[in-house]
């Protein structure tokens, strides 16, 4: 945790150098470092770095251009996420309808969000400028050498490499990652929903309003509070349950085919892997179709009696197995249907890190008279651990996010039978992410979608940071030998 | 990089601000896009290609088809309605909330332009076909679409060796029947769309209100006096039978394909999978009536059409409605029977000796008149399926009346939720 705060604190203070180097170069500088102040080429011009100077300006006026030709037209609106409700007029000579000058709320949250971005950019880029004229003038203070324009190019494919290699991956991160999840973000703030869809109606800011329907707190339905408690504990147990299952399975399938009294080995292999070339989700709805209410394997179960000796016991009161339609029975099938298609992935990689085992520490235990288990116990498990303990975390978020396996196994097969949740969209399988698609995907319901995905993010969020930080620890390794 | 970027985007919200602001000319160049099912690409062609023909001298038509299944329309629609298609095919049921986003053209406001150009007013169109695929494509008094078929609703397909007309008159002679010969009924019950049925069959509506919140008056009396008390205990009575089998949502045609049944209640597109299982016995006809309050209810049903609307941001919606009417028109409804076997809301091409010697199409026609147009919002689905299922899984007893009621009324709280 200590390191956490030692890198939070060492980001705040170098912001802090960063102010402080302005201030001094706006106080100390000349009149062409505060001229830069207003037009960002001047300091370059009056060391003759034209070329630079040139860019610089147009990087002024391209921002200048951006912000009143464009962004005035979307920022002024972000308030109140517009005001003017789209009409329209049918014109009978033109065949055509003629719209008002009406307002999108969604493009006015996405180019504002947008604009702030570019702006923060030219905020930065402005301050480091002032900065760097500055530079440039206590170097012709010093009589030194200023770089022309070719040896600054170079620099950027010698010792400022990383930079060239950086950038387009910074700015692909930050309009294709940042800019989408802020809008999402924003959107779980707003009332955006199937009665405030743009381009035909507006929505607007509500606040906490969705997070407070979220956790029960009157809104909407009494029952959105119990749904999400309900399905944020499903979807911990299921991340749980799959993560655990399918790692130890898979940890003990690749032991048994790495054995050596196995014979044949490479095909045994080979056929757990084609489970992994059939797509996913054809697998999956194949799997569906056998256990549903009147599939294949109710049929079979029907025909040894099995259903029948079901509904003597009182397990079931239906006519059929309700292995994928009832809750229980579903939840158990989910995990077990998951080990199935799951455990191929953690056999290859469980194959990997068992031949990386030290053998000198196998042969030693075995001459020491240690039994397979107790090798197992004390030196192959915690071996594997080990190495694949940052990859059990990201299964387990991953699983959390797990869409494919739910909403294929259940999608239209299951029908909840608790009224609590029906009236709040949900089912007792769901897990956070197919609740909220189906929330977007059938009821429009953007604003709520966004406020649970933001949740999931901070689920997923804390636990990453604290497994990680625990788990990964420099001296982890000695302490392992 | 950046600079690349704005230019791009701003590009980008340009075109959709243009978008609608079309500028006028002379001699129009009219481009429009259509969206239509998979199997019915071809027979579209055709009609677009004659509508080309008949308007060709007033304007230069490009029009693009493109494949949108009518039953995930809205989906794709209100993801994006600036970029969906001038022209589009949909479910009846889709219409309140396409309306509800401003997706669809009001067709009163064109009504000039279509009697300009097609020689029939508005007025001829909605008297040209059955009334209540007129009524499904209306919403608050404004026609936004106009009706393409009358065939998304269900009825009773059956084997007429196993069963007699007599046996499927009602529901108690249709179970004791399949019972007698060793055979199962299978109907879909979690689904707001199927269980319904029995709701509408006693006199019980649902509605849409104006703030997208739906009205439903199944935990109460029914304008014909009974309780739904009542119609859940008859529901029950049906279900708890032997020889009834509930069917998944969706699962039906795989139902009818296994052979385990003598009758299931579907619509037209199980008509092939029907006549496979049940051969020279495949038979159709209305619901049966069902037993309520000791007396002989008809059942009911959801009657759903197809319709063709015109997208409210079409930046040609005159010409895209007039396209519109063309490919719903007598004509082509005709065509669309005899190519493809879709049952025409067109009251002329409905009464043609052909239509009225399919089986399927004449059994709907035969319930339509107990047929309702289902009119709700989004919060109805969830709720009404859970309700259903419940019912065919036997949660409830029809001895305990008060738990019923709780259970109705749970329903109705969440039928009837705010959308907000």
């Amino acid at each position: 945790m200590s390191k956490v705060m030692t890198g939070i604190g060492g980001f705040f203070r170098s912001i802090g150098c960063f102010f402080r180097d302005f201030g001094e170069a706006v106080a100390k500088g000349d009149v062409f470092v505060k001229l830069s102040l207003v037009w960002m080429g001047a300091g370059y011009f009056k060391r003759k770095q034209y070329i630079k100077a040139l860019l610089m300006t147009l990087f002024e006026v391209l921002i200048l251009y951006y912000t009143f030709a464009f962004a005035m037209d979307y920022v002024p609106k972000f308030g109140t996420l517009g005001t003017v409700q789209q009409e329209s007029v049918f014109n009978m000579e033109t065949m055509q309808n003629e719209f008002n000058d009406y307002d999108h709320s969604f493009l006015i949250l996405l180019f504002s969000l947008f604009s702030f971005v570019v702006w923060a950019i030219g905020i930065v880029v402005w301050l480091r400028n002032i900065i760097h004229v500055y530079e440039l003038q206590k170097r012709a203070e010093k009589n030194l050498h200023i770089n022309t324009f070719r040896e600054d190019i170079a620099e950027y494919k010698n010792h400022k490499f990383h930079i060239t290699l950086l950038t387009l991956p910074v700015l692909g991160i930050l309009f294709f990652t940042v800019i989408p999840l802020l809008v999402l973000i924003l959107v779980a703030f707003t009332n955006y929903d199937q009665q405030h869809m743009p381009p035909s109606a507006l929505f607007t800011w509500t606040g906490l309003t969705n997070f407070k329907n979220l956790f029960g707190m009157g809104g909407m339905t009494i029952t959105f509070g119990y749904a999400f408690g309900r399905i944020l504990i499903w979807t911990l147990v299921w991340a749980f349950f799959a993560t655990l299952t399918t790692y130890i399975g898979g940890i003990l399938l690749s032991l048994l085919i790495n054995s050596k009294k196995t014979k044949l080995p490479k095909m045994w292999r080979t056929l757990f892997v084609v489970t992994i070339a059939v797509p996913q989700f054809v697998s999956l709805l194949l799997v569906r179709n056998f256990f549903a209410d009147n599939g294949i394997v109710n049929t079979i179960c029907a025909n040894i009696g099995l259903t029948g000796w079901l509904r003597d016991v009182g397990l079931i009161r239906t006519s059929y197995i309700p292995f994928l339609s009832a809750p229980g029975w579903a939840h158990v099938m989910i995990i077990l249907i998951n080990i199935w298609v799951g455990v191929p992935y953690q056999m290859l990689i469980a194959t990997g890190v068992l031949m990386n085992i030290p053998s000198e520490q196998l042969e030693s235990a075995r001459i020491d008279g240690a039994t397979p288990a107790q090798v197992f116990r004390h030196i192959t498990m915690p071996y594997m651990l080990f190495v694949t303990g940052p990859a059990l975390v990201t299964d387990f978020v991953k699983n959390i996010n797990n869409f494919n396996v739910i909403y294929l196994l259940t999608e239209s097969v299951f029908t909840t039978t608790n009224q609590a949740l029906a009236n709040s969209q949900a089912k007792e399988v769901d897990l956070l992410v197919t609740w909220l698609f189906r929330l977007t995907q059938d009821n429009y319901n953007y604003k709520m979608a966004s406020a649970i995905g933001i949740m999931v993010f901070i689920i997923c969020a804390i636990f990453t940071l604290f497994t990680f930080n625990k788990m990964i620890k420099g001296d982890r390794e000695e302490a392992f030998r | 990089m950046k600079k690349k970027l704005i230019a791009a985007l701003t590009a980008g919200a340009m075109a959709a601000m243009s978008l609608g602001m079309g500028a006028s000319a002379e001699v129009q160049d009219v481009s429009l896009t259509v969206w239509g099912a998979e199997e019915d690409q071809a027979m579209l062609q055709e009609m677009i290609n004659s509508f080309e023909e008949q308007y060709g001298e007033y304007a230069n038509f490009t029009i693009q088809l493109g494949v949108e299944s009518e039953s995930t329309a809205k989906d794709t629609i209100l993801t994006d309605i600036q970029a969906a298609a001038d022209v589009f095919a949909f479910a009846s049921d889709q219409l309140p909330d396409l309306v509800k986003a401003g997706a669809l053209q009001s067709l009163d406001e064109l009504d000039p332009a279509i009697q300009n150009y097609a020689g029939k007013s508005l007025d001829d169109i909605k008297n040209a076909n059955v009334s209540g695929s007129v009524e499904a494509a209306t919403y608050d008094g404004t026609m936004y679409a106009f009706p393409m078929s009358a065939d998304n609703g269900f009825f009773l397909f059956y084997d007429s060796s196993v069963l007699s007309e007599e046996d499927v008159a009602s529901w108690d002679s249709l179970l004791a029947a399949a019972e007698a010969a060793g055979k199962k009924v299978g109907m879909t019950l979690s689904s707001g769309w199927y269980n319904a049925s029995f709701f509408y069959g006693a006199g019980f509506t649902t509605g849409l209100n104006d703030d997208g919140t739906t009205s439903i008056d199944w935990n109460g009396t029914s304008a014909d006096g009974y309780t739904g008390v009542q119609v859940v205990q008859s529901m029950l009575g049906i279900t708890g039978h032997g020889s009834f089998l509930s069917v998944a949502d969706g699962d039906i045609s795989n139902q009818i394909a296994s052979g385990d049944l003598c009758a299931a209640v579907s619509g037209t597109w199980d008509a092939t999978a029907a006549q496979k299982a049940f051969g020279d016995g495949y038979a159709a006809t209305k619901l049966p009536t069902f037993t309520l309050n000791g007396e002989q209810v008809q059942q009911g049903s959801v009657a759903g059409f197809k319709l063709i609307g015109v997208n409210a941001y079409s930046q040609n919606a005159g010409w895209a409605a007039l396209l519109a009417e063309w490919l719903t028109n007598e004509e082509n409804q005709a065509i669309r029977f005899e190519q493809r076997e879709i049952g025409p809301s067109n009251i002329a091409v409905s009464e043609s000796s052909e239509v009225s010697e399919n089986l399927a199409i004449a059994a709907l026609a035969e319930q339509s008149a107990y047929g309702v147009v289902q009119s709700v919002g989004t919060n109805y689905w969830d709720p009404t399926a859970t309700f259903g299922e419940m019912i065919a899984q036997g949660q409830l007893s029809a001895d305990d009346e008060a738990g019923i009621q709780e259970a109705l009324d749970t329903m109705v709280a969440g039928v009837t939720a705010p959308v907000e």
